[in-house]
């Protein structure tokens, strides 16, 4: 595998020198080591993913097209190359990532462009798709006991009172979840009406809306109507 | 340092990564294999063939010459290879162009040739001895294998070029390399009894001129038919290259069988 990588080197006119020290570092970042001396044919699915990755990043380019390059990688090589990555991006490298793992381009990418049917739906940066797509963000509120079905109806009140967007309750043992698209507001609500019932919060948690929450919004394949926050997501 | 041009990187590359060593063995062991045994065996039966001392002082020039078929049929290999693996594609994708990739190729095919020429000869040394041969014989028989590899190369390439299937073109190529070979001049002479047909279909070779050329530079009697033959392959190699050239910008790319 060395001796490719260098050849693959040697094909891009990298010199002898920088090639070596090049080989190097990607056996090194691509966990290879051990595996320099053997045969590409003798690698299995991850060890060969991990190579042909390797051996891209072999040469220096001014656009890199990569091709779900971390299918199949463990999380910790995994987070080893998207590090590396990011690092080429910020020296000026432009990569162009498909990717079916969308934390994986919310961590990486300065625009994500989302492909439905063969076609770009939209492009945008991570923030701007989850500001747009996103919808409402879910909060979890945990107390230290059960709310009885009043309290539930109570509290589903208030909180409808206040909201743009709305989900209906869920209560799970001490845990309230709920979505909306602005939960700052009803944390508030919520605590208000907690210290006047006298139920103790334990915690309160707010999910940010994820990447992967405005692909499913975008392709329209979301969460059933019951899981829908109520109103326009736009 | 001065990065090396793109043809020898590529040259380079068709050398080190296209080709194992038992491959090698096999194509350069067998013709060395055959001027040893078919040599030393016919030996015994004929005598002086035409301008030649002894029948392996006639199959040597042969062989030598039918390198041009090893070499070219080592790159149409690599080629198809290369079209089977993506490699084309991924070639392409790298700082080299279509052209460089085909240069490569055919340099591959001659460097091939040259190679089984260097092996023929010393294999045929305990044979017929060492060659005196002058410089400008020298020069004819390189010049000859030059011509025949850009010939075989360049006719190779085009057909792997435009086939999409891998048991054809391996059916194709084994079946050119051995039509050439046997339907030439490199193992038997043409002569006076030998039917006119035949005859025809071995004039009708490229590789029959080849093989001519290059024993009348052996033997030290080349004329102005083996200037002939020479411009003959010269005119063949430059369309087999136009040939080449025409598959290559009609190539395409996508899975092969």
């Amino acid at each position: 595998m060395e001796q490719n990588l260098r050849l693959y080197a040697f094909l891009w006119g990298v010199p002898r020198e920088r090639a070596k020290a090049r080989a190097e570092e990607m056996l090194d970042l691509f966990e290879l080591d051990a595996l320099r001396l053997r045969k590409p044919w003798a690698l299995s699915g991850g060890e060969r993913r991990r190579f042909q990755v390797a051996r891209e990043l072999m040469h220096e380019m001014e656009l890199l097209f990569l091709d779900e390059p971390t299918v199949g990688l463990d999380a910790l090589t995994r987070g080893r190359i998207l590090d590396y990555l990011a690092r080429r991006a910020r020296d000026g490298l432009a990569i162009v990532f498909t990717t079916h793992i969308l934390h994986e381009a919310d961590r990486l990418c300065q625009r994500v462009g989302v492909l439905q049917d063969g076609r770009l739906a939209t492009i945008a940066s991570p923030a701007e798709l989850k500001r747009r797509h996103g919808g409402a963000r879910t909060v979890e509120a945990e107390f230290d006991r059960p709310l009885s079905p009043e309290e539930m109806r109570e509290v589903d009140r208030r909180l409808r009172e206040k909201a743009d967007t709305f989900a209906p309750l869920e209560q799970v043992d001490v845990r309230l979840v709920f979505r909306a698209r602005n939960p700052e507001d009803l944390v508030a609500e919520l605590a208000r009406w907690a210290e006047r019932a006298g139920v103790g919060i334990e915690r309160i948690a707010v999910r940010e809306a994820t990447l992967e929450d405005a692909f499913v919004s975008l392709v329209g394949e979301g969460p059933g109507p019951e899981d829908q926050p109520t109103g326009t997501l736009t | 340092m001065t990065p090396v041009p793109p043809v020898l990187r590529l040259v380079v590359r068709n050398f080190r990564a296209s080709l194992d060593p038992i491959t090698l063995l096999v194509m350069f062991g067998q013709p060395a294999f055959l001027i040893v045994i078919l040599g030393t065996m016919f030996n015994q039966l004929i005598g002086s063939v035409g301008t030649s001392s002894s029948y392996v002082a006639f199959l040597v020039p042969g062989m030598i010459a039918s390198q041009m078929i090893t070499g070219a049929v080592l790159a149409g290999r690599i080629f198809w290879l290369d079209r089977r693996w993506s490699m084309v594609e991924q070639i392409f994708c790298g700082p080299f162009l279509r052209a460089e990739y085909l240069a490569a190729l055919l340099l591959t095919t001659l460097l091939f040739s040259l190679v089984g020429v260097g092996i023929m000869a010393l294999v045929a040394l305990p044979l017929v001895g060492l060659p005196t041969l002058s410089l400008a014989e020298l020069a004819v028989i390189l010049g000859t294998i030059g011509l025949g590899a850009t010939f075989f190369g360049g006719l190779l390439i085009a057909i792997g070029g435009r086939i999409r299937s891998a048991n054809l073109y391996f059916t194709i190529q084994s079946l050119l390399q051995y039509f050439l070979i046997f339907i030439s001049t490199v193992y038997y002479p043409v002569t006076a009894k030998t039917p006119v047909v035949l005859r025809a279909v071995v004039y009708s070779n490229p590789l029959t001129y080849a093989a001519n050329t290059v024993r009348s530079a052996f033997t030290h009697s080349f004329g102005p038919g083996d200037l002939v033959a020479g411009e003959v392959l010269a005119v063949l190699a430059a369309a087999a290259f136009a040939a080449a050239i025409a598959s290559f910008r009609r190539l395409e790319f996508g899975p092969v069988q």
